[in-house]
């Protein structure tokens, strides 16, 4: 697949796919920028906050209640973990346990561990683990981009 | 609906067999590399005893010393010698191992119950877990470069963390 940038100095930004029929590339590409414009609905103390995708660093289920997690604050969500990993598309977010969900843009740094396990470190300094029955379907992920 | 249902318990049962399998993989792998390295420290010993002979019974029971001791390692003691680093528990650890291992090799008669043989053999399975700690430890240090390299690629190549020497040029093509 070619790809052209055009640089314009008036405007808004515009992405236009040209295909016969939608490839699998298209697809996976279509679900990147649908999951950056998608906006999602969070709870805290009260109040109802609009939240995007690129803030989250991380959503996790605990006792069947769904939290994200940006940099600073937790959400609570009002979806649950199966429908925001739809919502967040197949590009940047990664099911990382039974309970977890992670940004892969939002990892420092990355650890292998024992027993096939991964750490990842997260931006804000927070250590996730990424389990041994995930984690071989995380390095392809990664292999993926290149 | 019920096929559904059996789908899903069918995928449950397979996802246990598979990580039965890769444990007990892992367990049989490590009870060679020991069982090798037992192997070795025979063999140089009956050589230097003049024998070019070695004990079936001997190696049948270094083999299944070693597949229980790789059973014991993985299940009760934390699998030490794969840890990041060690502390007290872990040396704990490993002295009983070659504790087990030195007994072991006394009783079944592997060294003709040599004092001086034994000690070596128990100074020689220290230093085959310290290896084994180490290549472990390189083996994970090397794969978490290579973890790195991709994730830096990932998070380049889609551009939500594009790096300033890598700003696409107007009219390029691919």
């Amino acid at each position: 697949m070619k790809y052209t940038i055009e640089h314009i100095s008036q405007g808004e930004n515009e992405v236009i796919l040209r295909c016969h029929s939608p490839s699998a590339e298209m697809e996976q590409l279509i679900r990147f920028l649908e999951s950056q414009d998608r906006k999602l609905i969070g709870n805290k103390d009260g109040i109802r906050r609009i939240l995007e995708p690129p803030q989250i660093l991380y959503v996790e289920s605990v006792e069947g209640k769904t939290f994200a997690y940006t940099e600073s604050e937790v959400f609570q969500m009002e979806y649950s973990l199966a429908q925001l990993e739809q919502l967040l598309g197949a590009v940047n977010f990664f099911r990382c346990s039974k309970s977890m969900i992670l940004n892969i843009d939002k990892v420092r740094e990355l650890r292998s561990l024992a027993s096939n396990r991964i750490e990842a470190t997260m931006c804000s300094g927070e250590r996730i683990m990424i389990s041994r029955t995930y984690a071989s379907d995380f390095r392809k992920r990664l292999k993926g981009a290149r | 609906m019920k096929k559904r249902e059996e789908g899903v318990k069918e995928r449950a049962k397979m996802s246990l067999l598979e990580r039965y399998l890769a444990v007990e993989i892992g367990i049989e792998f490590k009870a060679c590399l020991y069982f090798f390295c037992i192997l070795f420290f025979y063999s140089m010993y009956r050589l230097l005893c003049g024998s070019m002979e070695a004990s079936i019974l001997h190696m049948g029971e270094m083999i299944f010393l070693t597949y229980g001791m790789g059973y014991l390692q993985k299940y009760i003691l934390a699998n030490f010698d794969e840890a990041d680093r060690w502390g007290l528990r872990e040396i704990g650890f490993l002295l009983l191992c070659v504790g087990i291992y030195t007994a072991a090799s006394y009783l079944g008669g592997w060294f003709d119950r040599r004092g001086f043989v034994t000690v070596l053999y128990a100074l020689f399975m220290t230093l085959a877990y310290i290896c084994g700690f180490l290549v472990y430890k390189v083996k994970r240090t090397l794969d978490a470069k290579q973890l790195n390299e991709d994730l830096r690629a990932f998070q380049g190549r889609d551009g939500s963390r594009t790096p300033k020497d890598r700003i696409p040029q107007a009219g390029r093509e691919k």
